[in-house]
């Protein structure tokens, strides 16, 4: 079988975690302006909670439940007690706090379940491949693919049909307006926090089984994530979706021609886009 | 303006001190050089960050590059040190051009999203470029020469202080430059883009060359500085061109407050001292850094540098000196 098919099946399916990890940063930038880097660390207490919660015994369909709940709850108070209070600083300042944000939860982790990495295996259901003729395929990564693409229709559901998408996108817009219609701007923000937050955290939980787990992975996700949401263009849904499978293909075909580059490519596919498309591919001017 | 010079001179007659000082006060030649190292680094970044409004989280690459440029020519072409050093500088100024090129097209939070995937890339780089930077091992047994001029011996720099004296008065070299910089009518330049971008641009200035040269000049300084660290350690890692580095040299620069230079070096004294201390009591201690940040942010946006201010001016009215002098300074500090 075609090896490169092979591998833009795996970068499709690849594409979709990262979709599912850069869309909560696209979403909460649109609407809060708030450009988050403590992501990541949400990505990573996502992971972390899924291996602690399977190794503990925890059934894993359960922790895909659990882990952005608790990762959510968490950004909950997060947003209500740090960031609604510097949302009126400059964008270098949010920058900051996210940053020593992050630091913290990376250093808590390592705290508590050390430096070193530690795997995580997929549930017994989806162990093992899939074959449709001669084409082979991890059962896994075809419920990743599977999880992705609801997660994705259900956001576009959201956001384009409902009543809390549609203050979402006004406020996405101009939040002062929003709140001026009498809106309580300030739920809407809390909330959409912490389900970016959690919806990193269900990216997280997904890695693991994947790549394992290790203290690090939080700042590799955050400069994939950003990848993802520059290439295709940042506040945009569709922007992370299409800028997610961008990247997950690049890297899986590159893994092929040159693995060591792998991650390598992902970077100058980026600076390629930003050549040709300064403003990202769905980015508006 | 000569109100201006005077702050001028008492800012490098401190940093003057600082380096006869330290000496004194550090019982480790090395930590002592590691401190100036990266004040100089920090002093790059506040050139971008605090001058020209531009938060780089890419400031790991020209560290990382010189780094490894220097370690390279020296463990290859057995250049002086002089040529050594050149080649750091050389090598940031030149990804800053290609980092800045496209970094500085975009504006606010792209940018500073750009400088860290760049951050990135670069490390992916080092990564796999395992037959020039050794990968993940890096570059080891980098061997540093003594000063040298026409083949003969000017000055050892074996022992550790000895490598201080000398890494002190590169600092000192480059502390005058990067003031010289700051106050010059293109750093004064840079202020009025940092204050209103539009205006710069309207009233005539092009604004992205003027950013571009302000990064060209950070990626320079920043790759002395990595070149400079290569030879501290012997080594040249691939931990040198990490996000982490990048990290640490903003966290440096905004801990220090982005007034003016000095505050840099200050930044700078208090991330090495502190961390020298804390690593060997507690492991974790990164974790009251992302504290010290969000602190800092919240409480004391001026960093170490206002908190020290505020003392000195209560300290100050507590003798009855006037108000024009909080003044001046506040004027001074915007």
């Amino acid at each position: 079988m075609n090896v490169y098919l092979l591998q833009l099946v795996n970068g499709i399916g690849l594409g979709m975690l990262y979709f599912v990890l850069a869309v909560g940063l696209s979403i909460i930038f649109g609407l809060l302006r708030l450009v988050n880097f403590s992501h990541g660390a949400f990505f990573l207490l996502g992971a972390y909670g899924c291996f602690q919660l399977v190794s503990s015994g925890v059934d894993f369909w359960w922790t895909l439940l659990l882990g952005p709940l608790l990762v959510g709850a968490f950004a909950w108070l997060v947003e209500a007690f740090l960031f609604r209070k510097v949302y009126h600083l400059p964008h270098e300042l949010h920058i900051l706090i996210t940053v020593g944000l992050a630091l913290v939860l990376q250093e808590a982790v390592i705290m508590y379940w050390g430096p070193l990495g530690n795997n995580v295996a997929p549930p017994d259901l989806l162990q093992g491949v899939v074959m449709i003729g001669d084409f082979v395929y991890p059962k896994y990564r075809l419920f990743v693919i599977g999880v992705g693409a609801v997660m994705a229709i259900a956001l576009g559901l959201i956001l384009e049909g409902t009543r809390l998408g549609a203050i979402v996108r006004a406020g996405s817009e101009s939040a002062e307006m929003v709140s001026l219609l009498g809106l309580n701007i300030r739920r809407i923000f809390t909330m959409v926090f912490a389900g970016g937050a959690a919806t990193a955290a269900l990216a997280g939980v997904l890695a693991a089984p994947i790549r394992g787990v290790d203290p690090f992975m939080g700042v590799e996700a955050l400069g994939i994530a950003f990848v993802a949401v520059v290439v295709g263009g940042m506040g945009s849904f569709a922007g992370a979706l299409v800028g997610g499978l961008l990247v997950g293909i690049v890297q899986c075909m590159m893994s092929t021609i040159w693995p060591q580059g792998a991650n390598l490519m992902i970077y100058v596919a980026m600076a390629l886009v930003l050549l040709l498309r300064p403003n990202g591919l769905l980015g508006r001017a | 303006m000569n109100d201006n010079k005077l702050i001028h001179h008492r800012f490098t007659a401190l940093a003057v001190v600082l380096v006869l000082a330290l000496p004194l006060a550090l019982a480790s030649g090395s930590l002592a050089t590691e401190l100036l190292i990266y004040a100089m680094a920090a002093m790059a970044c506040n050139l971008l960050l605090g001058y020209t409004g531009l938060m780089s989280f890419g400031q790991g690459i020209f560290f990382g590059l010189g780094s490894y440029a220097s370690g390279l020519l020296l463990l290859h072409l057995k250049v002086s040190m002089g040529v050594a050093l050149l080649g750091a500088i050389g090598i940031g100024a030149l990804a800053a051009v290609l980092v800045g090129w496209f970094a500085i097209r975009q504006r606010g939070v792209y940018f500073v999203m750009l400088t860290l995937a760049f951050a990135q890339m670069f490390y992916f780089l080092a990564y796999s470029m395992v037959d020039i930077t050794g990968g993940d091992n890096g570059l080891l047994d980098i061997a540093r020469p003594n000063l040298q001029l026409f083949g003969l011996e000017l000055f050892s720099t074996a022992s550790p202080w000895r490598y201080y004296a000398f890494v002190g008065v590169v600092f000192i070299a480059v502390f005058v430059v990067m003031q010289g910089v700051a106050a010059s009518k293109f750093g004064r330049t840079l202020l009025g883009i940092r204050d209103n971008e539009a205006r710069a641009s309207a009233v005539g200035y092009n604004v992205k060359s003027f950013k571009l040269l302000a990064f060209v000049i950070s990626g320079a300084v920043t790759g002395l500085a990595g070149g400079l660290h290569a030879m501290l350690t012997g080594i040249a890692p691939l931990s040198s061109i990490e996000y982490h580095v990048s990290e640490t040299i903003l966290l440096m620069t905004v801990i220090g407050g982005t007034g003016n230079l000095f505050a840099s070096v200050i930044g700078a004294a208090v991330y090495v001292v502190t961390a020298d201390w804390l690593a060997s009591v507690w492991p974790r201690w990164m974790m009251l850094l992302g504290l010290l940040l969000i602190a800092v942010t919240l409480y004391m946006q001026k960093g170490v540098w206002g908190l020290l201010e505020r003392v000195a001016l209560a300290l100050r009215s507590g003798k009855g000196a006037e108000a024009p002098v909080a003044a001046a300074r506040e004027k001074e500090q915007a």
